[in-house]
Formats: structure tokens, C-alpha cells, sequence
């Protein structure tokens, strides 16, 4: 035995007295779960990003697992597993929810959208933008579930102050930024949404800038002046 | 002038042909780099180019080596980092994300015994389980690794003994991961349990089986792994002091709580090569152990980092899950991925030290300072790590940024059967930083003095030498201290506001790179290397080994390399991922990326620099000296008409020899001391900062919420002033809580019982204050652009403002780390108990009435602010070495001078019996001078 | 962090969930009712007590209702925290629950209903497995707890949810449903010592909604929850008090995250009831009392001892900001 509690209630650890039986790592009788077989698997369908998925998953699959693994939406992170970090993030039905806690089979039929699902083709949604601008991402892991929390709000709230960013984004956990860069990236694109500010040009888009001949050659090739 | 031309500048006469074309040579458009209405047309951004070569950037240290490189183009601007697309857009890879086809799944099994004995392992029923593809165990790997040469600890998977709950036993890769969960339980092993160690004063005692043995070099039959003693300077200062201050402290261990657990993907290619992936901050050292516990030449392995999910040091071990996986691989003949829960996450740990550290201090009645006192015990857990440079750091970097009297160290680091502990954002400097700065706000008080003001009377200058013998260029801790005093209102507040609220004061002082590197001797490797090339399409790829962990390297060497090219970043493209593309480097740690790999880009973009310089001169016929580099033209300065793009120059520099490639290497030079242990903690330069916090405090639950804080950083340029700002304020969250809230918990039968992130109490976003980034630059007069560290330094300041700022706020100086409300609470029922006051909203707190010390001070400090201005600017260039605060001459050495004068490395014997709790690992022999076996 | 297999069933009806159950029952076959997740999926990746069948609520029509006087058990805590007819003191708690994004799918029966917690028990298989489990998931080894050795019996386990003590406080009523019918009863009873009973939840029974009468609606009051970080984390200790405006003699408290199971603390305002109010210092009477009737052991992040001196100066704060 490696760890005892004496009979006075003090704990001690001894080490040295006699095993209580010959330690083994596997199991005496139901010392641990049994992990296979896993339970039949069942069709299970959604609206990931605007696309219609149909995937085999086990009755027990939690929409964390079904999303990495089987629809391929590897943006969705796997942080803590345990609905404290946040980067499992996703919106379903407009809500954002901790995947790592949504069983797959109590969402069946929604319509989910992920972090790859935030950008309208090559051009960034005005949060992907303004986080890349203002330092809302360093790691970038925790990034994917702070964007669907931000974006969640501005879809309802686009002049939120500071108060309710920070309780819009107090489920996710940043270890980088220390946050202020990020509340400051969803006041910016806040301000996109309200029209205020225009978005930037996203340097995702496909664009011919920057040619490599520089802006005012006489003998530029037609199509890259400015 | 063969193939050059000239654009005449607008003028009269049409400009366009009947048939629309324009007329060659005639531009109805102001020259380029002109100032002109369009924006194309933009001139160079004066703003961002150094007074010294004619451009309005402001120069208050002077002007530098690399200011003729300047094009004003990205350096010092606030622009994204170069990969946050990926990262905003969910393409960033991470190590969970590297999905390879056919892929199988490994588990590790851990040990259940805090320590015991393998006896045997069966593994049989394990391969009889349907869907088992491979089984290891440590019979599959022999070979020991370590980060350190010097302390090779680890294996893949535990040979003979493990050594903490979570430590390595065996690992199988299956099809699917409930069929490698299943397996796990099949193993049949036989322990035999051995009688742990969880206290590291219980590790300074002999025991009958230390944790590991070092044969000969082992040191009597304890479990100290290593053993520090240094002191330098006079010691007959301290003997009469005019205040003192002594502190004890007990600091928890924390972890870097990144987000990304780690994850690791093997591959055997086709060819017999091993292909690793791994989100590694140190992937050259994860190669090395490879190599050595494979038994397979370096080259025949490619690690590719992936992106990696914060890493603060805790992925820069090569750790044996990663040997692990390359092990099942390589049997399977599969790809195998190992992705860690957040459990196994904490029992990897390298997390930083518990740690029992005592400072004493005093000062003389002139509040010079005449002596630092420091021991520090620290708990390093079941395996070495990088606990070697840990257990010097925890002394030796807190020997400036003050001159000292003299300076006295004594450090053990210890195994313990517990998570191994490491390296972690300012490395061995955190804890001992935080005991002195709490000190010197205790000698403040004693003295009734302003504690900045003591401060600021105490600084070495730029251009100096500690007492350590560490060289210190330029120096921004006078400014830092200034501007936080300014901006935080200080004189208005300190000791003036009522119960409850606190302001405090916190300096730190950190590496910018480590002057020795780890694995070779300096004078037959550079430090770092990059590798520019650039083909006929313009485009220009950069390939460096250094890994980006979110700090944003991969952005600060496109920066570089794009500023000395007079390029658009988006032309830059870094590759950093392969070993097999990437020059070696040592990694992202001891904040030496910035300084080391920015220096070899900007050398290596000089050369290219110079044949583009050289291309241009044959067609311009004007030599490189008059040519001007503004965005993706070189032109004649004098007449922004006269140029050519830069395509053309640099199709021109190709002709004879293809695309251009050049490679930079960066070398520190060579400084120090000789003694043993002088090169732990030199750096080539050092960064410096200083924080003011301001904290509210509820006296009758002790919670603490940390309202604001000005944080001043010295990074002596800021290249990108948006990441410098986000390396502060992050730094100040993780400080934040290891102050307030986080600690590894070990209970009473030696568990980690928050191996969780609910449990382990990282801030959230309503405990974080509103930080004040104060970039301090001054420009240092080797790092690239002038810039040195800021990722790490400005972690250290946070501890001691909070700690300081508490007892500002009510009266009571805590020393144990973190504060958690009930450690708080605790003191303020103690400090109820000793005096009459019953209910603690009576408390009294704290007040200041100044000395006659205080106009001293002030004087002191308005005079040395003069002569650090002098030195800085290089007006003044006389040596000044620790040690001229206290009348010395700085010309002739020091032991010359005064007869106390030494430096030792070792106790002299009659020392022995007054040593502190970590000192007493010196009245151990080694087993060589006991005559031991080996 | 892979959970062990079970087989989830998706009712839409009450009656069909109720069925379910009770042909799981008859086959003999364990399960467990799954609401929102948010409790039970980190206990099933920690392989603790896990069940071979789930019985998700989430799908049920009708159990989320929102009103003054009826809180259905799916409500989700995120609903509850906007003051759109809800109870205000319930608002005040709901949204001091964990964060927004654990309300987002915490449901008010999954609050009510939460596993009770302890830092020997919510770990994962190994750490378990290397203290040789614990008498609240023994894996069949019979161990004995951690936290008070020796005693085998009980387990001391903290309940640590923030809406129980404000819905005692307020009287609310609990409805149980189950094969065997519905039942109801006040929120006090429903609570069982045990960390591993839990409460009166008959096998096959799930709790379908809670009711305020009129009379508790007109209550006003205040919650009081202690914790390190603002967001996360369970309460350390929460204290919850409630009376009808002016009216001393109708005073309630009601603690929780102290013990197995919340609790009011019914006998301790009557003693200082029975003194004669007196504003300040009955407040801080009645504040000692609690705190001397409450037992925590050591089994959450902050030790026992500082909790329980805690409790004094919540029922304070309670209170006061209650008479306000």
C-alpha cells in the first residue's frame, strides 16, 4: 500500500509497512472503468458552418471529440476538457456553448458554427481582424473560443462596455495576454459593427499587394498599380 | 549607367500620347519616396529613422550601430504579428492538430507510488488486447537525457524506480484511444514502495535511496542535486548596520498554465526517418535527445515544431513523452499521437520551485545598501531539469540593478518524489526577486525614507559591473522608476491612503539571452544563426530555428529583416518549423530570441543588403554610400528621381549567381568573471523594469484585488511596441497570480490535488487590473535596433508591488506566497491577537514621516541621474564597477583596495556553522572526499 | 479525456423519460440523468461512477418554464440571470454561478441536484487510483474516505452550489417526478446527508421544477458567495438570507459549500429572534451563531478553518445588504 491514514486521523504516509497485498497496476475486480466496447454508433448530423455533416459517432460522443475528430474542424481547441479554459468554444444556435460539456447527441440537428466559420470566404469577420491588430492573440490557443464568446456578443450587443466584455469573455481563459489586449480587440471591432470605424482590409484576402516591383515603377505590369 | 534610367520629375509638355500612352520619360507624378499626394508616393517615415542618420526618431541614448540600417519601414511600429491570420482564422497546427494518415493513438502509464521500485513488468495481457500495436516500456530506452549536459536524468520511460505519482512507467499506441485506455489496465507490475521525500529540508538529510545517484560527485547520501555558495565584496560592511531587514519567505510552486496541453505526433517516414512533431519552445534539445535515446544520428530525425500553445518555459525540456511516441512509432510502424489531459499536463510540471528563501539585508547611514544575505532552498522535484542554472539565478540575478556592499548566496536545489520542477517565465530570478524588493521596502520604513527614492540613490549606472562581475550596458531603471512614480501618482499616495487600499513599489532586473549557451562552447558555434534567401520573384524567406511560442519571434525577424530591406512584411516569409530547413538554434528561452536571432537577421539581411547596394551602384553608377533603400526602391538621396526598383536590382545581383542567400550568425562577446558559476546569469545585456500596484484589500475576508499597476519595462527598443505592450500586460496576469492565487498544492500525503485548471487558480479576466504599459527604451548598444528582452522581465516587478502594496495597505508584511484570502486573513487575525484592536476595520495603517535621511537621498538621486545620463549617451565613458558607491577606485581591482575584498565560491570553514537552511547542504561531503564508491 | 461508454436516450416527453427509466430499472440496468452537462460530463471524463445509460432532459418540451412562481429544471442558469420576472435574489446567485459559458448550458435542476465535491474525489482515474481510491467512487474496493478516515460510512463530500440556500431562503418548493409519480416538498427536505445521497431522489426520479408562492416572492434578500476569482469557481462558502421587508421575524438564512448538504440555519435566528432585535448586533449575533453551526471539513481549495470564520462575516454582509 503506498499512502495510509492512521487510526488517530493523522495522516502520515508510510511507506515501508508490509504490502496489504501485492501491488499490481491492473485491476482486482472493478478497480477501474472498463473502456471498450464502445457503444453502438449512430448517424449524427448538423450545420457546421453553413454545411450540412452526417458522421458515425458513438452514443456517448461529446460534440468537442465529434468536431475535431470526425468533422474535421481542428480549430476547435482541446484545452482543459473540463469547461474551465474556454477554447472548446463554438455557437450553437446562436449561443456559445463549451463544447467539451455538450454531449453531441443533446445538440443533434443544430446548426453550429466554429472558429473556421467566422470568416465570410478569404475575408476576415471584423473580431478575426481586429484581434490580429490590437495583440487579442498571442499563442493563438485560446484564440478560437475568445472569438465565438466575442462574436456572440456583438451579435447581440454591439456597443458593449467594458463590464460586459469582461463577463462575456469571464468563461475563457487567456494565460498570454493578460486580457486588455483582448477586450481592447472586441471594443475595435465593436466599432466596425456600429459602422464607426471601416474594417481594414484583410491581409488574408487574396490581393496583388505587395508586388514585388514597388508602387511606381513606370514599367509595372498593368493591374498591380494603385 | 548601362541599364539605368531616369524619370524626370512633372513638368511641362503633355505627358500622354495621342493614343493614350504615356510619354516615355515623361512622369506626370512627383518622384517616388517624395512626399507626394498619393499615397504610393508616401516619402520614408522620418518618424521611424534615427536623428542620428537624419531622421526624426528621438535618440536620448544616442545613436547606434544598426541606426544606418533603419529604413523606417516596420521597426517601432504597432503591426500585427506576422502568423495572426492563422491564429484568428483556427488554421494555426498545434500539436493535437497534426492528424497523419493511418495515425494510431499512445497512452502513458503512470506510476501510482510517489516511489518505488519496478520489480518487474508483465506486458503480456497488454499485447494480447485486440487493437494493441506497440508496448514500451523503459527496457526500450536505456539512454539517459536531460536538458543540461551536465545533469542527464531522464529516461524515455522509468528504469528501475519512479520517481513522483505521474512519473513514466510504459506507454502503448492502439487504434483507437478507449482500446489504449483499456490496455493500460492490463499491465501487471510488481513495486516495491520506497519511503518518499515531499519536504526539501527533508532532502538535505541523508536517506537511504536518494531519489537519483551521481556516483562520486553525489554529495553524502542526500538528495541535494546542486549545491551554491558566492559571495562577493567586503562583508565587515554589514556588521554595524544602520537598518536591516530579514524576511523569510515560503513561495509556493507554480505552474506556467499555458493553455495548449502537450501533444506530440511520431512518424517513421518512408525512408527510415523520423518525423517529430511537437509544440517545443527548445525543439534543437528535443532533437538532440532523440538522437542520443533512439540511437539514431541527428540527421536522420526532423523535428517540426508545430504551433505551440503558449509555452512560458514549460516546453523546453525534451520530455520523455516525445521519446515515448517516436518509441511506439517506430514499433508500430504508424504514426502515433500522444495528446496529454490536463492532469498529465501538471505532473510533467517544470513549473517554478517551491521555494524557502530567506534575505537579509542592511544598509549604512548613508542608505547605501552593504549587504544582501540570501539562501534559497528549492524543491526540484523528481528529475534535474534545468535546475543546475535554477539553483544559480535564484542568487545571482539579484545582484543588480543596485550597487552593493557586498553580496553573500547561498542556494541547494533538492529532489523531492514530486512533478519535477523547471524552467518558467523569468527563470530562477522571480521568487528572490520578490524577497529583496519586499526587504528594501522594509529597510525604507526603518530608515523613513521613500523606498523609490532609496531606490533611485542606489542604482548602477549604464556601462557598469555588478559585484558579480556581470556587464551592464544600457540601463533604463532610473526612467523606469521615474515614469511609474509619475504616472502612478506615488507621492500623492504611498502611505497616505486609508485602511484597506495599498500602493507598492517592485523593480526587476532579467537576462536578455544567456551568455553561455548550454549545449557548446560559444567560440566554435554562434548563438544563434539565420539563414536569408531570396530568389527572382522578390519574395524573401528567412529560415531560423527560432520557435515561436506566441511571443511573436517569427513577427520581430520578419520585422528586422523587412526594416534593412526597405520591404513590405508581407514579403518576408519566415520558415521556423523544420530542423531539417532550419539553422540550428537554441530556442525560445532565457528571453534570447529577440537579441540573438534579430542580431543574426539583421546581419544576414546586411549582406543581402549589400549586393542589392552593390546591383543598384552598377546601374545607377551611384555609390552604395549615397543609395537610399525605401520601400522596394533603392534610390540616389539626394534625388529621389534617380532609382531603380528593387526587383530590378535584385535581378541584376542574380545574374551571375542566382538567387542571393546569405547567412547571419550572432556570438556574444566574451564577459565575466572567473570563478566558478560566473557564467550563470550573464547575458549580453540586461533588462530592467519597475512597477508601481495599486491593491484594495478587504480586512475582513483578506481577499486582495490588485486595482491597477504602471508597469515600466526597459526593452531598449521596442520593435513592436503592440507586442511589448501584450508581453507586459501578460506578464503582469501571470504574476498576478502566482502573488494572489496559484500554487501547486501539495496535500498532506504528498498529492498534487489540483492538477486542474478549476483548481489551479489562474486570474480570470475581472481579477486582472487595468495595467499601464510604460515602454522604457534605452537603446542598447549591442541588441538589434537597440532592443533586448521584454518577455520575461516584466514578470518580476508584479510580486513584490502587490507585496509591498498590501502592507501599504494594511500594515502587515505576509511572506507566504500566494496570498490567498486565507493567508491573509491569518495575518490580520495574528496582527489582532498582538495588539488591542478588535475589529480589523480599526486597523491602523501604515503612515510615513520622512528622516533626515530623505533630503539625502534626494540629493544623491538628482546627482547620479546626471552622471547615468552622461554614461548612457556614451559622453562619459570611464570604467564604473559595483563598488565606487562605496568610495572605491574603479581603475585598480577591488581586492587591491581594501582587505576584506573577495570572491569566493566555496565557505571558508569557520563560515560553515552560521550558513543558512540551504547553506547547510555544505556541511555535506561529496563521495570522493568521503572515499565513496564510483 | 475519453468517458467511459454509455448509451445517451433523448426523451421528448416527461411520461417517455419517466418510462425509460423505469424499463432501465426493471432490466436491472444503472444510469443517470444528464441536464445540462456541465456537472456530470467532468465527473464521467474522471471516470467517476459512471453509468452504462444517460437520460438527457434537454430534449424534453415544457421543463424550462421561467416565471416568478416556476422555475423548470431545464432552465438554463444564463436565462436566470437576466431580471425579466425571475426572483431577484435568484438572479443575484445565478449569476454568481461558475461563468458565462458554464451557464450557458448549467441548467437550475443540474444546480440543484449538483454532485456534492471533494479534492480527493474529483481527479481523474490515476490520481485516484495512487491514493487507493475513496469511499465515493471505490471502484469496488470498499476504500475508506480520505478526508475523515476511519469512519467508512459517510461521505463528507461538499455540496457547493450557490441557488439552493437562496431558494431555501425564499421557501421554495421542489417537484420530483418519477415512475411512481410526482412529488413535492419544501427545498429544505430535499436535501439528505450524505456527500454520496445527496438528497431524497428516488432511483428513476428527476427533479422537475421548483415553485414560490406568493408569499416568498414578496421576499427580498441577498446572497453572499465567497471565492478566489470572480468567475469558476464553486463557492468556498456562500450564505444566503431573506426576510419580508421590515418584518424581523420573518428572517431567513441559509448556508452553503460548508457541508454535505445546504442548510438553513432555522434555530440560530430564532435564538437571536428570541433576544429581541436589535439592529447591528443582532445581525452580528445571529452572524457568530452561524458560524459556530457550521462544520466544514478540508476538502475544497480554502482550508476549513478560514471558511468557517468566513461564514461570520458573509451572514453579516448577508444580512446587511439584505436590511438595505
Amino acid at each position: 500500500m503506498s499512502c495510509c491514514l492512521s487510526n488517530s486521523g493523522i495522516p502520515y504516509v508510510d511507506m515501508r509497512a508490509p504490502p496489504r497485498r501485492l501491488w499490481r497496476q491492473n485491476m482486482v475486480g472493478s478497480e477501474h472503468i472498463e473502456m471498450i466496447p464502445s457503444p453502438k454508433k449512430k448517424v449524427w448530423s448538423a450545420q457546421v458552418n453553413g454545411t450540412p455533416v452526417e458522421v458515425l459517432v458513438p452514443s456517448n460522443a461529446v460534440l468537442l471529440d465529434v468536431l475535431r475528430d470526425k468533422v474535421g474542424t481542428l480549430g476547435v481547441k482541446r484545452g482543459c476538457d473540463l469547461g474551465t479554459c474556454g477554447c472548446c468554444t463554438v455557437m450553437v444556435d446562436g449561443n456559445p456553448r463549451l463544447s467539451c460539456l455538450c454531449l453531441a447527441g443533446q445538440v443533434e440537428g443544430s446548426v453550429i458554427t466554429t472558429v473556421e466559420g467566422l470568416a465570410d470566404g478569404a475575408h476576415l469577420a471584423p473580431i478575426q481582424s481586429c484581434f490580429a491588430e490590437h495583440g487579442g492573440s498571442q499563442c493563438g490557443f485560446c484564440t478560437p473560443g475568445f472569438l465565438i464568446s466575442a462574436q456572440a456578443l456583438l451579435n447581440e450587443n454591439d456597443s458593449p462596455t467594458d463590464k460586459e466584455i469582461a463577463c462575456a469573455i469571464e468563461g475563457n481563459l487567456c494565460r498570454c495576454t493578460g486580457y486588455q489586449q483582448i477586450i481592447d480587440s472586441i471594443k475595435g471591432a465593436a466599432a466596425i459593427h456600429r459602422g464607426e470605424v471601416e474594417a481594414a482590409a484583410p491581409a488574408s484576402d487574396p490581393h496583388p499587394d505587395p508586388h514585388p516591383e514597388g508602387p511606381e515603377e513606370p514599367n509595372m505590369p498593368p493591374g498591380h498599380a494603385r | 549607367m548601362s541599364g539605368g534610367y531616369r524619370q524626370q520629375p512633372g513638368g511641362s509638355g503633355p505627358t500622354t500620347r495621342k493614343d493614350g500612352k504615356r510619354v516615355a520619360g515623361k512622369q506626370s507624378f512627383p518622384p517616388p519616396g517624395s512626399g507626394g499626394s498619393r499615397p504610393h508616393m508616401k516619402p520614408r517615415d522620418l518618424d521611424f529613422i534615427p536623428e542620428s542618420v537624419g531622421g526624426k526618431e528621438e535618440q536620448p541614448a544616442g545613436s547606434h550601430i544598426h541606426d544606418r540600417a533603419r529604413t523606417g519601414t516596420t521597426v517601432g511600429k504597432e503591426i500585427p504579428l506576422v502568423d495572426s491570420n492563422a491564429k484568428v482564422t483556427g488554421q494555426a497546427w498545434y500539436g493535437d492538430d497534426v492528424r497523419l494518415p493511418n495515425e494510431i493513438i499512445g497512452k502513458i502509464l503512470r506510476s501510482p507510488h510517489h516511489y518505488a521500485r519496478i520489480k518487474s513488468i508483465d506486458t503480456s495481457r497488454v499485447e494480447a488486447l485486440p487493437g494493441v500495436l506497440a508496448v514500451a516500456t523503459g527496457e526500450d530506452s536505456p539512454h539517459r537525457f536531460g536538458v543540461l549536459p551536465v545533469t542527464k536524468d531522464e529516461h524515455a520511460m522509468a528504469v528501475e524506480k519512479v520517481r513522483h505519482v505521474g512519473d513514466l512507467v510504459a506507454c502503448v499506441a492502439a487504434v483507437d484511444e478507449a482500446t489504449a485506455l483499456e490496455a493500460l489496465n492490463l499491465f501487471e507490475i510488481e513495486w516495491e514502495v520506497l519511503e518518499p521525500v515531499f519536504d526539501p529540508k527533508k532532502g538535505l538529510e541523508d536517506a537511504d535511496e536518494p531519489i537519483h545517484w551521481r556516483g562520486k560527485y553525489h554529495l553524502s547520501k542526500t538528495n541535494v542535486q546542486k549545491r551554491v555558495f558566492q559571495e562577493f565584496g567586503d562583508r565587515s560592511l554589514v556588521d554595524k548596520p544602520h537598518a536591516e531587514s530579514h524576511g523569510k519567505w515560503s513561495m509556493a510552486g507554480v505552474h506556467h498554465g499555458f493553455t495548449e496541453p502537450h501533444a506530440v505526433v511520431a512518424h517513421w517516414g518512408p525512408n527510415g526517418r523520423l518525423q517529430l512533431y511537437t509544440p517545443q519552445q527548445v525543439p534543437h534539445y528535443t532533437h538532440r535527445a532523440l538522437s542520443t535515446v533512439l540511437d539514431v544520428p541527428m540527421h536522420q530525425i526532423n523535428v517540426i515544431r508545430t504551433f505551440v500553445g503558449g509555452g512560458f518555459g514549460g516546453k523546453s525540456d525534451p520530455f520523455p513523452h516525445e521519446m515515448c511516441a517516436a518509441i511506439l512509432a517506430r514499433k508500430a510502424g504508424r504514426p502515433v499521437r500522444i495528446t496529454f489531459d490536463r492532469e498529465e499536463v501538471y505532473w510533467i510540471n517544470r513549473g517554478r520551485h517551491p521555494s524557502h528563501i530567506e534575505v537579509k539585508m542592511t544598509a549604512d547611514e548613508e542608505a547605501r545598501i552593504s549587504g544582501f544575505d540570501i539562501d534559497a532552498l528549492i524543491d526540484g522535484g523528481g528529475f534535474a531539469s534545468f535546475g543546475h542554472v535554477t539553483s544559480y539565478y535564484n542568487g545571482v540575478l539579484a545582484t543588480a540593478p543596485y550597487e552593493l556592499g557586498s553580496f553573500h548566496y547561498t542556494g541547494a536545489r533538492v529532489w523531492t518524489n514530486k512533478p519535477a520542477s523547471g524552467a518558467m517565465r523569468g527563470h530562477g530570478a522571480v521568487n528572490t526577486r520578490c524577497a529583496v524588493e519586499v526587504g528594501l521596502d522594509e529597510m525604507a520604513e526603518t530608515m523613513q525614507v521613500d523606498p523609490i527614492d532609496l531606490r533611485l540613490a542606489n542604482l548602477l549606472p549604464p556601462h557598469s559591473r555588478t559585484i558579480s562581475g556581470f556587464r551592464i550596458t544600457s540601463n533604463g531603471m532610473r526612467e523606469a522608476l521615474e515614469k511609474v512614480r509619475e504616472g502612478s501618482n506615488w507621492d500623492e499616495k504611498f502611505r497616505q491612503m486609508p485602511l484597506g487600499k495599498g500602493i507598492g513599489i517592485g523593480c526587476g532586473f532579467f537576462i536578455s539571452g544567456s551568455g553561455l549557451p548550454i549545449h557548446w562552447d560559444p567560440n566554435r558555434f554562434p548563438h544563434a544563426t539565420v539563414h536569408i534567401q531570396v530568389d527572382m520573384d522578390g519574395g524573401v524567406t528567412v529560415h531560423t530555428g527560432a520557435a515561436d511560442i506566441g511571443q511573436g519571434s517569427t513577427t520581430a525577424v520578419a520585422q528586422v529583416v523587412s526594416e534593412v530591406l526597405a520591404l513590405p512584411i508581407e514579403m518576408i516569409h519566415v520558415r521556423s518549423h523544420e530542423s531539417d530547413t532550419s539553422p540550428v538554434d537554441l530556442g525560445s528561452y532565457s528571453s534570447r530570441v529577440t537579441f540573438m536571432n534579430a542580431n543574426a537577421a539583421i546581419r544576414a539581411a546586411l549582406e543581402i543588403r549589400e549586393q542589392l547596394l552593390n546591383a543598384a551602384w552598377e546601374i545607377l553608377g551611384y555609390h552604395p554610400d549615397n543609395l537610399v533603400l525605401n520601400d522596394r526602391r533603392i534610390y540616389y538621396k539626394h534625388d529621389p528621381a534617380i532609382g531603380v526598383s528593387y526587383l530590378k536590382a535584385l535581378h541584376k545581383a542574380q545574374e551571375d549567381k542566382g538567387s542571393l542567400i546569405a547567412s547571419g550568425a550572432y556570438r556574444s562577446p566574451p564577459m565575466g568573471g572567473v570563478h566558478k558559476g560566473a557564467a550563470a546569469g550573464l547575458a549580453p545585456a540586461y533588462s530592467f523594469s519597475a512597477y508601481v500596484a495599486e491593491v484594495d484589500v478587504d480586512v475582513e475576508t483578506g481577499m486582495i484585488r490588485c486595482t491597477d499597476v504602471w508597469a515600466a519595462h526597459d526593452c531598449g527598443k521596442a520593435l513592436n511596441p503592440m507586442a511589448v505592450k501584450g508581453q507586459i500586460i501578460g506578464s503582469c496576469h501571470m504574476g498576478l497570480g502566482q502573488v494572489l492565487s496559484e500554487k501547486m498544492v501539495y496535500g498532506r500525503t504528498g498529492h498534487l490535488q489540483n492538477a486542474n485548471l478549476l483548481d489551479y487558480k489562474i486570474p480570470s479576466v475581472h481579477e486582472m487590473p487595468h495595467v499601464e504599459p510604460i515602454i522604457i527604451e534605452s537603446c542598447d548598444p549591442e541588441g538589434p535596433f537597440g532592443a533586448k528582452e521584454a518577455g520575461e522581465g516584466p514578470l518580476l516587478p508584479i510580486l513584490p508591488a502587490v507585496v509591498n502594496a498590501v502592507y501599504d495597505a494594511i500594515g502587515i508584511r505576509l511572506r507566504d506566497l500566494p496570498l490567498t484570502p486565507d493567508v491573509v486573513f491569518k495575518g490580520i487575525e495574528k496582527t489582532l491577537k498582538n495588539s488591542d484592536v478588535e475589529d480589523p476595520l480599526d486597523l491602523p495603517s501604515p503612515r510615513l514621516t520622512h528622516s533626515s535621511l530623505q533630503p539625502t537621498l534626494v540629493a544623491r538621486a538628482q546627482e547620479h541621474k546626471l552622471r547615468d545620463k552622461a554614461r548612457q549617451r556614451t559622453e562619459d565613458t570611464s570604467p564604473y564597477v559595483n563598488g565606487v558607491l562605496f568610495g572605491f577606485d574603479p581603475t585598480i581591482p577591488l581586492e587591491d583596495q581594501v582587505e576584506g575584498w573577495r570572491t569566493a565560491t566555496e565557505p571558508d570553514p569557520e563560515q560553515l556553522a552560521e550558513l543558512g537552511l540551504a547553506g547547510r547542504a555544505w556541511l555535506k561531503k561529496e563521495q570522493r572526499e568521503m572515499g565513496g564508491e564510483n | 479525456m475519453l468517458m467511459p461508454p454509455f448509451v445517451l436516450h433523448n426523451p421528448t416527453t416527461v411520461e417517455e423519460a419517466c418510462a425509460i427509466a423505469g424499463s432501465l430499472m426493471e432490466k436491472g440496468e444503472d444510469f443517470d440523468w444528464v441536464a445540462g452537462g456541465t456537472d456530470l460530463l467532468p465527473n464521467y471524463k474522471w471516470h467517476l461512477n459512471p453509468k452504462p445509460h444517460v437520460i438527457s432532459l434537454a430534449r424534453i418540451e415544457g421543463v424550462n418554464t421561467l416565471s416568478l412562481h416556476e422555475i423548470g429544471c431545464m432552465a438554463r442558469l444564463a436565462d436566470l440571470t437576466v431580471e425579466n420576472g425571475i426572483h431577484p435574489l435568484i438572479v443575484e446567485a445565478a449569476s454568481k454561478v461558475a461563468s458565462s459559458l458554464i451557464r450557458r448550458n448549467a441548467t437550475l435542476g443540474g444546480n440543484l441536484c449538483l454532485d456534492t465535491r471533494c479534492f480527493w474525489y474529483n481527479q481523474g482515474e490515476d490520481w485516484r487510483r495512487s491514493i487507493d481510491w475513496c469511499h465515493k467512487a471505490d471502484c469496488g474496493t470498499g476504500a475508506d474516505c480520505r478526508v475523515v478516515p476511519n469512519q467508512n460510512t459517510l461521505c463528507v463530500a461538499t455540496y457547493q452550489g450557490d441557488i439552493a440556500p437562496t431558494l431555501m431562503v425564499l421557501d421554495a418548493e421542489v417537484h420530483l417526478i418519477g415512475p411512481s409519480g410526482l412529488r413535492t416538498m419544501p427545498l429544505q427536505e430535499f436535501y439528505q446527508l450524505d456527500g454520496m445521497k445527496k438528497n431524497v431522489l428516488e432511483k428513476g426520479e428527476f427533479l422537475l421544477k421548483i415553485t414560490l408562492s406568493e408569499a416568498s416572492a414578496a421576499r427580498t434578500g441577498s446572497y453572499q458567495k465567497l471565492r478566489v476569482r470572480d468567475t469558476w469557481d464553486f463557492p468556498e462558502a456562500g450564505v444566503a438570507a431573506s426576510w419580508i421587508a421590515g418584518d424581523a421575524t420573518s428572517l431567513k438564512v441559509a448556508t452553503t459549500a460548508l457541508e454535505s448538504i445546504p442548510r438553513c440555519h432555522p434555530e440560530e435566528v430564532t435564538s437571536v429572534l428570541e433576544a429581541g432585535w436589535d439592529g447591528m448586533n443582532s445581525v452580528k449575533a445571529l452572524a457568530a451563531a452561524v458560524r459556530k453551526s457550521v462544520k466544514p471539513v478540508n476538502n475544497t481549495s480554502l482550508p476549513p478553518r478560514y471558511r468557517k470564520s468566513m461564514v461570520r462575516v458573509l451572514t453579516k454582509r448577508a444580512v446587511e445588504k439584505m436590511i438595505e
